[in-house]
């Protein structure tokens, strides 16, 4: 017999309250009426659509889920929506390791993971701190800019971009091409007359095409960078294929670059709406560590995971079928009330504080080590040298469901008399 | 009661939470993998390893009851 989904009281999958920022009092209502419940799919007119899914919003569903990867698959796309039947590539299910499952998935993973190990990372953090002082300096002279693009998208960019091996030059045409593939459902990044799965497919074809020019090069001659390491990978004796290492690069780029330069957007906003917390972090900067912890929690810049049912499974008397897809909301776990009882509070000095921002298992974000230490080393240097940044016009926010994003943010502050000396 | 914790080095990416959690049971080495340092693990100590389970970002860790 089949019983009855309990109907979602609310559309998740309607990008329009995550623009208007209103994304936390539906999770709210969800958490408080239905936890586990079945959202109807939908089309819109600019081409998005999605089968139906499970809104999971609670913490321990979240944890639970992320913690059994053989029930809770993710190579049938771990975005909404995504449909193993008919996914474009894109999607890269399979081949790309966030959409691949044990056992192969952690083979994929060690090839790199060095790299991105706590000592890995803090082994690079003068380096971060001199290419966030460079950033600072090309805005420190004026005394206005676009802080999404000026300087929250700067630092990891350049990060990503100098590990992968991507010329200087090439940088600014990757921060496109990766608006393109996660922020193709917003108007702002499609091209004159393109639609969402136009976008995409355009921003995927032309970072392959540049990844593929890319690694042509490296087979020739090897540089210190993690495309050249995964040129000369394998996994059980075999070479990963010229497909599986552009996918991997892709991978890293879009990783990389997109999701903490929302952490930092969205840190500075939540210390422009709570001038005391603001005050209190700038007149203690030993908060910091905490303060990135909170900031990681508030803006939970990965909004959702998607994963696929490999059996029939209950959850809080839901069923779940075989096959159907469940969408994890970080921001409504980050703010469930069981685990943080004032969790719609910013505190820059909350402590305890086990987020899951960055997942958690089998899956846990390879990046987390660079993106706390990015946020930190950019806050510290940020609010060491434009003390009084201030926001300056109103916020704009990417049109998705999947990244918390953040596309323009006006500041304006004091200009530095003299730019900092190196 | 005494109990057994064993790190899954195929998972292990040295993070470190099981070593701020309980720094008498488990030490990151120069490789990035976890060492257990106890064997078995005095029942004392059972709930700052079972806070290292469960704050491991990779759920590495597995723990048994030694009888």
């Amino acid at each position: 017999m089949i019983e009855a989904r309990r109907p979602s009281p609310l559309n998740m999958g309607d990008p329009e309250p995550f623009v208007r920022g209103e994304q936390h009092e539906y999770f709210r209502r969800l958490r408080q009426e239905a936890p586990v419940s079945w959202n109807e799919g939908m089309a819109f007119e600019n081409g998005l659509s999605f089968p139906g899914f499970w809104n999971i919003t609670k913490y321990a569903d979240v944890l639970a889920i992320s913690r059994d990867p053989a029930t809770f698959i993710s190579s049938h796309g771990i975005t909404m929506g995504t449909n193993p039947e008919n996914a474009g590539p894109a999607a890269g299910l399979g081949k790309m390791m966030i959409v691949t499952d044990p056992p192969r998935h952690v083979r994929l993973r060690r090839l790199v993971n060095k790299g991105f190990t706590p000592r890995a990372v803090a082994a690079m953090e003068g380096h971060i701190r001199e290419i966030t002082a460079g950033i600072i300096d090309d805005v420190a002279s004026r005394n206005s800019c676009d802080f999404v693009v000026d300087v929250a998208a700067q630092l990891p960019l350049a990060v990503i971009c100098e590990m992968m091996g991507v010329p200087k030059e090439d940088w600014t045409l990757m921060f496109e091409l990766t608006n393109k593939v996660l922020g193709g459902g917003d108007e702002e990044y499609q091209a004159e007359g393109a639609n969402v799965d136009q976008t995409i497919t355009d921003g995927h074809m032309q970072m392959f095409g540049y990844f593929m020019r890319m690694l042509a090069e490296r087979k020739a001659e090897r540089r210190d960078d993690l495309l050249s390491v995964l040129v000369d990978s394998d996994i059980d004796g075999d070479k990963l294929t010229d497909e599986e290492i552009l996918y991997f690069s892709y991978l890293l780029i879009l990783a990389g670059n997109e999701t903490t330069r929302n952490a930092i957007s969205g840190g500075l906003l939540a210390l422009f709406e709570h001038p005391e917390q603001r005050q209190r972090l700038q007149a203690d900067p030993s908060l910091m560590p905490l303060a990135v912890e909170e900031i990681l929690r508030w803006t939970s810049p990965v909004t959702h995971m998607a994963r696929a049912a490999t059996r029939d499974v209950e959850l809080r008397g839901q069923q779940i079928a075989k096959g159907d897809q469940v969408i994890m909301w970080y921001p409504s776990a980050n703010r469930d009330e069981e685990i943080f009882p004032d969790g719609d509070r910013f505190r820059v000095d909350r402590s305890p504080n086990e987020h899951l921002a960055f997942g958690i298992g089998e899956h846990f974000c390879l990046g987390a080590g660079f993106a706390r230490l990015e946020i930190r080393v950019m806050f510290e240097e940020l609010l060491r040298r434009l003390p009084d940044i201030q926001q300056a016009g109103p916020v704009e926010r990417l049109k998705s469901t999947f990244i918390g994003g953040y596309k323009h943010l006006p500041v304006r502050f004091t200009p530095e008399r003299v730019p900092a000396l190196a | 009661m005494a109990l057994k914790a064993i790190v899954d080095f195929d998972l292990c990416e040295g993070h470190m939470r099981c070593q701020s959690a309980a720094p008498e049971v488990f030490e990151v080495r120069d490789d990035d993998k976890s060492y257990v340092l106890l064997d078995p693990i005095p029942g004392d100590l059972r709930d700052k390893v079972e806070r290292a389970v469960r704050l491991c970002p990779r759920q590495a860790i597995s723990i048994e009851d030694v009888t």
